[in-house]
């Protein structure tokens, strides 16, 4: 079922808007990491959208306009050229800058996932069995 | 060598105010109503002249005040020498201060009630000379240098925006106010609450509720166009610390609405509590240094023992009323499938959210403490998460807006497809396509509800609720649409470039050069589509030497047009980041919406 | 019921200033982890201001100070005279990198305020300086045998050496 909707999510239509783009390049202009391909160019944004800038208080590589994140973004863009995966890039960027770096889940982050979700269900089935004890 | 020595004008004013609340405290506790009265009037006319006095060594370019130095500059436009005056720590704090002095004689002086707002003026005191302490001993404004500065060293840049100079403030006023509500609630917890006391607290939670909204979305619009990510919302801790207080503000709001019948008496004071010590919570995480943010203050250890020690006594405190209140624990359980038993699980839906937050917010100091490792939670963390449960969220206030009607079945079968629609979420990942269409089919149904009230002329008393609800989906609606649609591409042009990017055609026109009284910078022009000009601009402050690049943005009813400069190349071409970004005016106007729903439902009660 | 709920908040009460006062009184670690203990990178075709390739081992042969430094940074010129002093003083090999600057300011920059360097790495694109770990200027890198051992962010004066760099020598 989720592939079905996948499918008829927005997601193809915006591979050919972007598709046409690469097509109608003018003369002088040009996309900066053009010679990636549509799927490459996915991972380069999820991957810098999930890599925190190492030189900010806060924001991810993609999202900000320092120095440092711009070389980031090119080298991630040179590493998936190369052929590394997105595992590859993360242990890598994670020896170079440190744990902190990640913003993807990781498995140090279960805890916090883990926690309001069982707080939740613990607390609607205690209150329903209450409230439904209470009723009767 | 510059010696730092106390400015007597500013101190004694503080001391003074200092020593009023806290005989002003004392003589409510005594039952001296009318002294206590007129000592709080005294202390808020006293606290107003100490700000007034720092107002005007800002504009008076009086670099003496370690203060001013520090936060102002001769070439600052005369209404950012006014902000200035809250633009960092102290002064931020002393305008908190003298807010919620107003407010208390505010409301001294419309409630005439005196068993009411005697208890409560002690609360209030209480809080209003903790404070007060706290500023002249660890966050003092009123410092002089000896030898002063020819120049001081300007307000942070990020600051001079007309939006951001009303932000802080703005949420400011809503803790401040929550403060008011949770004073008024104590004095209920400590003693009776009777019909009088409910519609007062009433109106003040309307008040902040109305407030804080307000202040977030005005962070959130100034985030949007002014900090140039093309995003409103960062997941940022200091974002976080103030959604919490306003997560659970919305939920005591609701709370009360069942206050008449003592349903949950004990609930809805915790609840205040809760929002109460949240926003307290946020001043201490912000200014103690325990957080790194892009709106966190300088650090000093000093001031985050302190705040803790307030703090924890706040907490101590009210938690200790909260106990010892014969009242609070005897309120009457909802009935199954009651709309009460509804609002019951609407609360813990907002308290998981609530939880979520704060657990993102919370695990890295954690982690940093305990392990000793550094980590950091992105927004992802926080949208996974967040999304389904809003979504059920909506799911349940929209059945339970038809749970009088006969129609129950079919909008029971609505439910469960909600129900179910979340379930499926957490299992397939890349399932936000069906949350968002969830969200639409449930702005189309409380649409038809609104309409059809509106037919039926029950809209008077009912019309808040309706509109605020389904403002509510339409925000969560257009969220999703953002975040599913929108996309950016970078791109290299030189001027005079035209090229088709994500379906649009972009002109880049000229590039000039801009002077102003604080900053140097370039203007790029470029068109878009041939009718949307965007004029991107790179500064550079005079006096600090930040760059900062301001972000052209061009916005329609469905879509917004983004244009970042980024830095130039050798050959004079630009790397620029082009982004179109959907449902941006949507979400501004939703919550504009949920914004005049709130003020018409805390306005409709004095009508 | 009353009493047990009383007993879980002081609980959560205590756990919570138990654990804000010891991430106050906490040095706070720094966010991202330094270099030290890593070797060098290697790169091909490293040149220096005057267009010459660098030899490698230049910079991994006993105790050399890597500099990170621009014309444009102005706590690197805060710092210029403490390193000046120190390429006089101490035994140890001073080399800087030149960190995305233009040829000739930088050079203009070392005519002026006088070259602590045995030499500097033109590192234009800062691609040299993204290996290291660099993540702006001024940062300082004390390198033993292509070993770093000592990583500072930031600027050094002789505070800092004399509490972080001394025990080297």
């Amino acid at each position: 079922m989720g592939k079905l909707i996948k499918k008829f999510g927005m997601m193809n239509l915006k591979y050919f808007f972007k598709l046409i783009a690469l097509f109608c390049l003018l003369a002088n202009s040009e996309l900066l990491y053009k010679n990636l391909s549509e799927e490459q160019l996915v991972r380069l944004n999820y991957l810098s959208d999930n890599i925190r800038c190492p030189k900010c208080s806060y924001g991810n590589v993609s999202s900000s306009n320092a120095p440092i994140s711009k070389d980031i973004k090119n080298e991630i863009a040179t590493l998936i050229k190369d052929g590394y995966s997105d595992d590859e890039i993360f242990e890598l960027m994670k020896n170079r800058y440190g744990n902190y770096i990640l913003l993807n889940s990781g498995e140090d982050k279960m805890p916090i996932y883990l926690i309001p979700l069982i707080a939740l269900i613990i607390s609607i089935l205690a209150v329903t069995t209450y409230t439904i004890k209470k009723s009767k | 060598m510059t010696d730092i020595s106390v400015d007597f004008v500013g101190n004694a004013l503080l001391w003074g105010a200092t020593i009023g609340s806290f005989l002003g405290a004392f003589l409510s506790f005594l039952h001296k109503h009318e002294l206590a009265r007129r000592l709080i009037f005294l202390i808020s006319v006293v606290l107003l002249t100490a700000s007034a006095y720092l107002v005007i060594q800002f504009l008076n370019d009086n670099f003496s005040f370690l203060y001013v130095a520090q936060n102002s500059n001769v070439l600052l436009p005369v209404y950012y020498k006014i902000s200035a005056f809250w633009g960092a720590h102290e002064g931020s704090f002393l305008l908190m201060i003298v807010l919620l002095s107003l407010s208390i004689t505010f409301s001294n002086y419309f409630i005439r009630n005196k068993n009411q707002i005697m208890q409560s003026n002690f609360y209030a005191l209480s809080i209003l000379f903790l404070y007060l302490l706290f500023i002249v001993t660890a966050s003092n404004p009123f410092y002089i240098l000896s030898n002063p500065p020819i120049n001081g060293a300007d307000l942070n840049p990020l600051l001079q925006d007309p939006l951001l100079a009303i932000h802080p403030p703005l949420i400011f006023s809503g803790y401040v106010f929550y403060a008011v509500t949770f004073c008024f609630v104590m004095s209920g917890a400590s003693g009776v609450f009777s019909k009088e006391l409910f519609s007062i607290i009433k109106v003040w939670s309307s008040i902040s509720w109305f407030t804080l909204t307000l202040g977030i979305l005005l962070g959130s619009i100034w985030a949007y166009y002014e900090l140039g990510w093309g995003g409103y919302w960062f997941w940022d801790p200091v974002e976080n610390v103030s959604l919490m207080p306003w997560i659970a503000g919305t939920a005591f709001s609701h709370s009360l609405i069942y206050s008449r019948t003592k349903i949950m008496l004990s609930w809805m004071v915790f609840l205040s509590i809760i929002t109460f010590l949240l926003s307290v919570f946020g001043s201490f995480i912000v200014r103690s240094g325990i957080l790194n943010s892009v709106h966190s203050f300088a650090a000093d250890p000093d001031r985050g023992i302190f705040l803790l020690g307030i703090l924890s006594i706040f907490t101590l405190a009210s938690f200790i009323v909260f106990f010892r209140s014969k009242d609070i624990f005897k309120g009457n359980w909802p009935k199954f499938g009651s709309i009460n038993y509804l609002l019951l699980l609407n609360n813990i839906l907002l308290m998981t959210i609530l939880l979520i937050i704060l657990l993102g917010t919370l695990y890295p100091i954690f982690t940093e403490v305990i392990f000793e490792s550094k980590l950091s939670i992105g927004p992802n963390y926080f949208s996974e998460l967040i999304t389904p449960l809003t979504i059920a969220l909506i799911g349940l206030f929209t059945f339970e807006q038809f749970l009088r009607l006969k129609g129950k079945v079919f909008f029971l079968s609505a439910l469960s497809l909600v129900v179910l629609s979340t379930g499926v979420y957490f299992f397939f990942e890349q399932m936000i396509f069906l949350s968002l269409i969830t969200a639409g089919v449930l702005c189309i149904v409380l649409f038809f509800n609104l309409f059809i009230s509106i037919l039926n002329h029950q809209t008077s008393l009912r019309m808040h609720k309706l509109f605020g609800h389904l403002s509510v989906a339409a925000l969560t609606f257009s969220v999703l649409f953002n975040h599913n649609f929108s996309e950016s591409v970078d791109i290299k042009v030189s001027e005079g470039d035209q090229m088709n990017l994500l379906n649009s055609k972009i002109f880049f026109e000229k590039v000039e050069i801009v002077t102003d009284s604080n900053f140097n910078g370039v203007r790029a022009k470029f068109v878009i589509d041939e009718e949307y000009p965007l004029l991107p601009e790179k500064r550079v402050y005079k006096v600090g030497g930040q760059i900062t690049s301001e972000t052209a943005v061009n916005s329609t009813l469905l879509k917004d047009y983004l244009i970042v400069l980024g830095d130039r190349f050798q050959d004079g071409s630009w790397s620029v980041t082009f982004s179109k970004k959907y449902g941006i005016l949507m979400i501004w106007m939703s919550s504009f919406a949920l914004l005049l729903s709130i003020f018409y439902g805390g306005l409709r009660r004095q009508l | 019921m009353k009493r047990l709920l009383f007993l879980i908040f002081l609980g959560f009460f205590a756990g919570f200033i138990y654990f804000f006062s010891l991430s106050l009184s906490k040095p706070k670690l720094s966010d991202i982890t330094l270099q030290e203990g890593k070797m060098l990178p290697s790169i091909q075709e490293l040149v220096d201001l005057n267009g010459d390739i660098i030899d490698e081992r230049s910079l991994s042969n006993g105790k050399v100070l890597l500099n990170v430094w621009a014309s444009w940074c102005i706590t690197c010129l805060v710092e210029h005279p403490f390193l000046s002093k120190l390429s006089k003083g101490e035994d140890l090999i001073i080399i800087g990198i030149n960190y995305k600057d233009d040829l000739s300011k930088a050079k203009n920059y070392l005519d002026e305020n006088g070259d602590p360097y045995k030499f500097s790495i033109f590192d234009y694109k800062g691609y040299y300086a993204l290996k290291l770990g660099v993540t702006g200027a001024p940062e300082t890198f004390l390198v033993i045998d292509g070993k770093i051992v000592k990583h500072r962010i930031g600027e050094i004066n002789q505070k800092v050496w004399n509490d972080e760099f001394k025990v080297f020598f």
